[in-house]
């Protein structure tokens, strides 16, 4: 009876111990919704990366390895060192090329567009937001056909341009060498397929309707008072944007410049429609080897991996050179 | 001379009639203050001068020249908005120099001037902060130093002091007005605030839907208001509506002795209105008509102390300043108040004008 009193009143090692030793429900939740993020983040990339260290068997498929002949392969070529080729980084370059500009000219030109969206009343601003936001919801496949048709030699603009006399006009007063210089013409009229400017251009026009709900936010934020302040201290319309519109939504110019930039690296259809074989992408080299002919994919893997790491040090830089100007 | 003058200068949005034709003159060196409750029309008069706001009509005229059509960059008018519109990308100084380098002055020349604006508005070693590194306060003077450093021909602020807190708004009203008169300059400030018109200008312009209700200086606005409006907005009134009996007033039973303008004949209905500080309580001697009055509520705010009343012509306050009367005052007590005749102002009633009250 003693001990059993003694039991009973004497305070327990697990009297002492928090009483929420096992984790709670919450923090089960928590854990497990982090578990499936980062499984879900994490698992495509190692499985990448680790295949990109494998290699092909000929005839068959690939297997597991550990080689850092595929990454050589695509920095100098298979056959290094006795023959260097720079092919793949080529692609990589025509990869970086057409990104970086596209980008950035898709948001120049939503830049002003959305500056005076953001001016109109609540209705209209709204009524462009939805027309913008449904155009979306076109694949890539739909716009590069519609922008296949609307540059074709046969049914497009060229043949709007003979047509109408622009062509001849052209012609006369000397600019149509000056387009054949810059491929956009044969010896009979001027052509967009297969051309930069059309490679360009789609990949623009794919990933403008992003500029613009990317730039509404900052845009639609900014103090109007600041403008009209400007303006009572002498700035005309250009001043204005020089020095106080611009500089207002630097960061946010920027930052959606790299998400364009980052998202454009991984075109695919565009570039197959509109780029000239010798100028495709690496995004192309990488389905090819995956999907293609070959059935090569840790140099698929290898390429994908690089591609990834050129984004990742470009997002790096946009930011580094971000905070050193903010 | 640099004065400008409004010349029935309207604007519509729409089939909204904002601002009705106004004629104003604004001497040069002179602070005058648009005054009036929100939406009358007194910031959308402030942006027409400024070049913000296209005027449906009418003309703007500068030290005798027409400059309606002349853009806000090109007028030369420093502006102080409600929001201080400063930029945030650039530091208080830049936002200081900001006119004078884009106008192409010699960047050590702009500095130079920059640092004694700030110096001018009391902010001297502030130069290299950020913006958003300032208080109200300094955030509203460095606002008032970059609007003043292209040295504009008009200086316009649109309700600076609605940002601030009470007390420094009071402080900043001063300190404004002294620099306004230090620089001469003429001054245009937009305020609801009839206290912060008071304080500072040299002449007030009442606003009501988008007319101009009445011009003058402050104590002509708040001793002889022009209209029921005025009386209202400026300061405190106590009003009875009446008719006008053989020269005097009728209320009711109460006939009230005054002089009653000759513009108002037999039998008009009138507005009548008497400050709370006109009225006195237990004054036979005082010459004015004596009505009994009963004390419903004590208000001391410090300063001066309000007294309630119920009296036969209906409620009023009577104002007594700190010391100005010894006696003891307790609600439920009965008292008799008398309404001075010269404190009487009369207005023709709201929508009846006197020629049509007869």
């Amino acid at each position: 009876m003693t001990l059993a009193s003694d039991h009973d009143t004497a305070p327990q090692v697990g009297d002492l111990a928090p009483k929420n030793s096992l984790p709670s429900g919450e923090t089960l939740i928590r854990g497990l919704i982090w578990a499936v993020v980062l499984f879900l983040c994490l698992t495509p990339f190692l499985l990448v990366f680790a295949i990109s260290f494998g290699h092909k068997v000929e005839g068959a498929s690939w297997v597991w390895g550990f080689s850092l002949d595929n990454y050589k392969r695509v920095f100098v070529g298979a056959e290094w060192p006795d023959n260097v080729t720079f092919l793949y980084l080529q692609k990589l370059w025509y990869s970086l090329y057409y990104a970086v500009i596209a980008a950035i000219l898709a948001v120049i030109t939503a830049f002003p567009f959305t500056y005076f969206m953001t001016g109109l009343s609540r209705r209209a601003q709204a009524a462009w937001l939805v027309f913008i936001l449904s155009s979306l919801s076109l694949s890539e496949v739909f716009i590069v056909m519609g922008w296949d048709v609307l540059l074709s030699n046969r049914s497009g603009l060229p043949m709007l341009f003979k047509v109408s006399g622009a062509t001849q006009w052209l012609k006369d007063v000397g600019w149509f060498d000056t387009l054949r210089d810059w491929g956009l013409a044969n010896p009979r009229n001027v052509k967009f397929k297969t051309s930069v400017f059309a490679t360009v251009l789609t990949m623009a026009y794919l990933v403008w309707p992003y500029a613009v709900i990317l730039l509404y936010p900052p845009l639609s934020r900014l103090d109007r008072s600041t403008v009209e302040a400007a303006q009572t201290m002498g700035a005309g319309p250009w001043t204005v944007m020089r020095t106080v519109i611009l500089p207002s939504v630097r960061l946010p110019l920027v930052g959606s410049m790299l998400l364009l930039f980052v998202f454009l690296l991984g075109v695919y259809v565009a570039v197959t429609v509109f780029a000239e074989p010798a100028k495709q992408t690496m995004a192309v080299s990488v389905y090819e080897a995956v999907r293609g002919n070959t059935l090569n994919a840790p140099f698929g893997s290898a390429q994908a991996m690089i591609l990834l790491v050129t984004a990742a040090v470009f997002l790096g830089l946009g930011q580094w050179l971000s905070r050193r100007n903010a | 001379m640099k004065g400008l003058v409004l010349d029935n200068i309207h604007k519509s949005f729409g089939s909204v009639r904002a601002v009705e034709k106004t004629r104003l003159d604004f001497a040069e060196g002179e602070l005058t203050a648009l005054l009036g409750p929100s939406g009358c029309g007194k910031t959308t008069l402030l942006r027409m001068i400024a070049g913000l706001e296209e005027p449906s009509g009418g003309a703007l005229i500068l030290g005798g020249r027409d400059i309606t059509a002349l853009p806000a960059h090109k007028r030369r008018f420093g502006m102080v908005f409600q929001s201080f519109a400063l930029f945030p990308h650039l530091t208080v100084l830049e936002n200081v120099v900001y006119s004078l380098m884009i106008s192409g002055t010699n960047k050590a020349e702009a500095l130079e001037k920059g640092e004694k604006l700030l110096d001018l508005v009391q902010l001297a070693g502030y130069g290299d902060r950020r913006i958003t590194a300032l208080s109200g306060g300094q955030r509203q003077r460095v606002a008032i130093a970059r609007a003043l450093a292209q040295e504009p021909d008009v200086f316009l602020l649109d309700e600076p002091m609605s940002a601030l807190d009470a007390k420094l708004r009071e402080d900043m009203q001063v300190e404004l007005r002294l620099l306004q008169q230090r620089l001469g300059i003429t001054t245009i400030v937009v305020t609801h605030d009839q206290r912060e018109a008071m304080t500072m200008a040299d002449k007030i312009v009442v606003m009501s839907q988008g007319r101009v209700e009445q011009v003058g200086a402050p104590h002509d606005i708040y001793h002889k208001p022009a209209n029921a409006f005025v009386a209202d907005f400026i300061g405190r009134a106590n009003f009875f509506d009446a008719v006008v009996e053989k020269g005097n007033l009728r209320l009711g039973d109460t006939l009230i002795e005054t002089d009653v303008p000759a513009q108002f004949i037999n039998g008009s209905p009138v507005r009548v209105a008497i400050r709370p500080e006109g009225p006195a309580l237990d004054t036979p001697d005082m010459k004015g008509t004596r009505i009994p009055a009963k004390i419903t509520f004590l208000r001391d705010l410090g300063p001066v102390r309000d007294i309630h009343l119920d009296t036969a012509i209906g409620p009023m306050i009577v104002e007594y300043a700190t010391g100005e009367t010894d006696r003891a005052f307790a609600v439920g007590s009965a008292t008799d108040v008398t309404l001075p005749p010269g404190a009487l102002h009369i207005f023709p009633r709201e929508n009846t004008a006197p020629s049509e009250a007869a």
